[in-house]
């Protein structure tokens, strides 16, 4: 027994040296030798990992795929109203995922819409706890609350009601209200993580940094005051810090007007973990000294001011699809719309002369017809509707010496022409055979000294006239 | 009793000696193992300038300036500079939408195009006729593109397309 008892107190002598060893090397290690680790995570293009694929799909239009392939975490848009023409619209968006597995279909959107210039939440709209204190140092949205439990609840469940809230999912935005009966729609809490990508592996970020500020422990005696010691408040950031600072960086931004991207520093506001796929765990970074976060926003800044909800990343302005300013709103419904195409001799497509001239000796002159890539990039464009307009005595033609006789076979075949205007002096102008056929003319002017030759096999519809 | 109590106390130095050896040594590990890193980049050079021009937008409104007596309405946007550009040695393709734009005034640093479009109702006839001047400038530091119409009418009626359709302007180089 005595034998077990004396091994047993060398054991804890010996684990109490070895404790002592451990203590002394880690004292050491930590203040004298070891080297700060600073971790960086820079958030870039937040495309599913799936988009190759669905770029390649038919259904989507180049706009939409154009949109898919430039999708930052932040985007900014930004009506200043400068010129006075309109509503000051600020409008913040945070694009992420909804699972882990970073996949297009995962996409969400959640979004904060400010009509003005957001100067931070008075602060006697805010229904307080008196165990909660509360100031407004620099004239921003940051709060000061104590450090309890139920303070630390008020501000964990904190959604600034300012705001208009929107959600993205497929195509369609909404705002499902936050009130006391719950919500439909992504709070942006302190508590929110969103679902990022970085290096194509996910990342779980939430806005939950807060910044301690030493107001001084005073002393006052008969109105003379000291300071005796430090005092530290608390201020917690809120999306409402995060909204200004965006709309500040914008506004400050040394290109001005326009549609750029600049990289902005969240270290100070969000916190970062990422995702373990094997532990299927977001883990936690206990170790690293500095974790800066970098992250681009993209953003839009006008100096006009906004005038509907076409204008609002979201679609909607103060909750309304239909938000317009405009005092005298024309009706603007339609069925369809037609590009009209005006060409005359001059007209050029990539580079070159739109119409051909084929010289005949018999009648001593030269045919006019369409090009092949002219005809070719009529036929593939939906409706365009076409006038055409041959001066016969052009000086683009005289310089080449091209004297126009007329149509040449087919030259205009299956081109739907709106009006056809042949100018010049007294000569006969011989359409040749089916130079008109399929092209559904509707209006024929001429020149009184111009007269046709061959119209009836030339043309086979109907002319609503042939005006001189 | 004093040299029991004394035991107790000093088993229990032990012990709090011991936990905080092994929370040292954890940290200690931890801190060794523990290496900067950085996830990810950034990199929005090619962000800064493109290529050939290009501009899609989902909706095109337009501004009346209330001291312009011409009833000229515009819609204004600077963009990313353009790369290359050179409108007297090379030709280039403008395309709006789904269509080539024919008559084209192209500069060594502009391009200046015209689209004329007809709107019918659902009887086949034209409530509208707009025209709408093109304008884009490639400048050494931005490009400034320029959308133009006459009355409010107009307007409206292209804003109305454009929300409809959306708005994809390109300038290709035909090579």
């Amino acid at each position: 027994m005595k034998v077990l008892k004396t091994i047993a107190n060398c054991c804890l002598v010996f684990l109490c040296v070895i404790s002592v060893c451990v203590i002394i090397a880690f004292i050491y290690y930590h203040y004298f030798v070891k080297d700060i680790t600073i971790g960086v995570n820079n958030i870039d293009n937040q495309v599913g990992l799936d988009i190759q694929e669905i770029i390649k799909s038919d259904d989507l239009t180049e706009e939409e795929k154009d949109e898919l392939k430039d999708r930052y975490f932040l985007e900014v848009n930004y009506y200043s109203n400068d010129k006075g023409n309109g509503i000051q619209l600020q409008e913040l968006k945070m694009n992420y995922f909804t699972t882990t597995s970073l996949l297009s279909t995962d996409y969400r959107s959640t979004g904060m819409q400010y009509l003005g210039d957001y100067q931070g939440l008075p602060l006697d709209v805010w229904d307080g706890n008196t165990s909660v204190k509360f100031i407004n140092p620099f004239g921003n949205n940051d709060r000061y609350y104590g450090t309890d439990d139920n303070a630390m609840k008020i501000v964990n469940s904190y959604v600034d009601k300012s705001f208009n809230y929107y959600d993205y999912t497929n195509g369609i935005n909404w705002n499902g209200v936050t009130n006391e009966n719950g919500s439909i729609a992504t709070e942006l809490k302190r508590t929110t993580e969103f679902i990022i990508k970085i290096d194509d592996r996910a990342f779980a970020i939430s806005l939950n940094k807060y910044f301690d500020r030493d107001v001084g422990d005073l002393r006052n005696f008969f109105g003379i005051g000291w300071k005796v010691g430090d005092i530290y408040n608390r201020y917690y950031y809120t999306y409402g810090s995060l909204f200004q600072s965006c709309m500040q960086a914008v506004k400050t931004n040394s290109a001005g007007y326009g549609d750029y991207y600049i990289t902005v520093d969240l270290s100070s506001l969000f916190s970062i973990k990422e995702y373990d796929y094997e532990t299927k765990k977001f883990k936690t970074d206990d170790v690293t000294d500095i974790i800066k976060t970098y992250s681009v926003l993209k953003f839009h800044y006008d100096e006009n001011g906004a005038r509907n909800s076409t204008q609002s990343m979201f679609g909607i302005i103060d909750n309304n699809s239909k938000y317009d300013v405009s005092e005298d709103k024309i009706d603007t419904s339609y069925w369809q719309e037609r590009m009209t195409y005006n060409l005359d001799v001059t007209s050029k497509l990539r580079g070159e002369d739109i119409f051909a001239y084929r010289y005949s000796e018999v009648y001593d002159g030269y045919f006019v017809s369409l090009t092949m890539d002219a005809k070719k990039l009529f036929a593939e464009i939906p409706r365009a509707k076409i006038n055409i307009t041959l001066d016969l005595n052009a000086t683009y033609l005289t310089q080449k010496e091209i004297n126009i006789v007329g149509l040449d076979y087919n030259a205009f075949e299956n081109l739907e022409l709106d009006t056809l205007t042949i100018r010049g002096g007294t000569q006969t102008v011989y359409l040749l055979e089916k130079s008109l056929f399929g092209t559904n003319l509707q209006t024929l002017n001429k020149s009184s000294g111009i007269t046709f030759d061959g119209l009836q096999n030339a043309f086979d519809g109907e002319l609503t006239g042939v005006m001189v | 009793m004093k040299k029991i109590i004394g035991l107790v106390i000093l088993y229990i130095l032990a012990f709090a000696l011991i936990v905080a050896g092994v929370f040292c040594g954890l940290q200690l590990y931890k801190e060794i193992k523990a290496e900067s890193y950085v996830n990810g980049s950034i990199d929005i050079s090619n962000r800064f300038s493109q290529e050939s021009f290009k501009y899609t937008s989902t909706s095109v409104v337009f501004y009346h300036d209330l001291y312009d007596d011409t009833d000229t309405y515009y819609f204004e946007k600077d963009l990313l500079k353009t790369e290359n550009f050179d409108g007297e040695n090379k030709k280039y393709n403008v395309v709006l939408n789904d269509y080539v734009l024919l008559n084209c005034e192209i500069k060594a640093g502009s391009v200046y195009a015209t689209v004329n479009l007809d709107f019918y109702n659902t009887d086949g006839q034209i409530v509208n006729r707009s025209v709408m001047k093109i304008s884009v400038k490639f400048l050494s530091g931005k490009t400034q593109l320029t959308l133009a119409t006459t009355g409010n009418e107009n307007a409206s009626f292209l804003e109305q397309y454009f929300s409809d359709n959306g708005m994809r302007l390109q300038i290709i180089e035909i090579l």
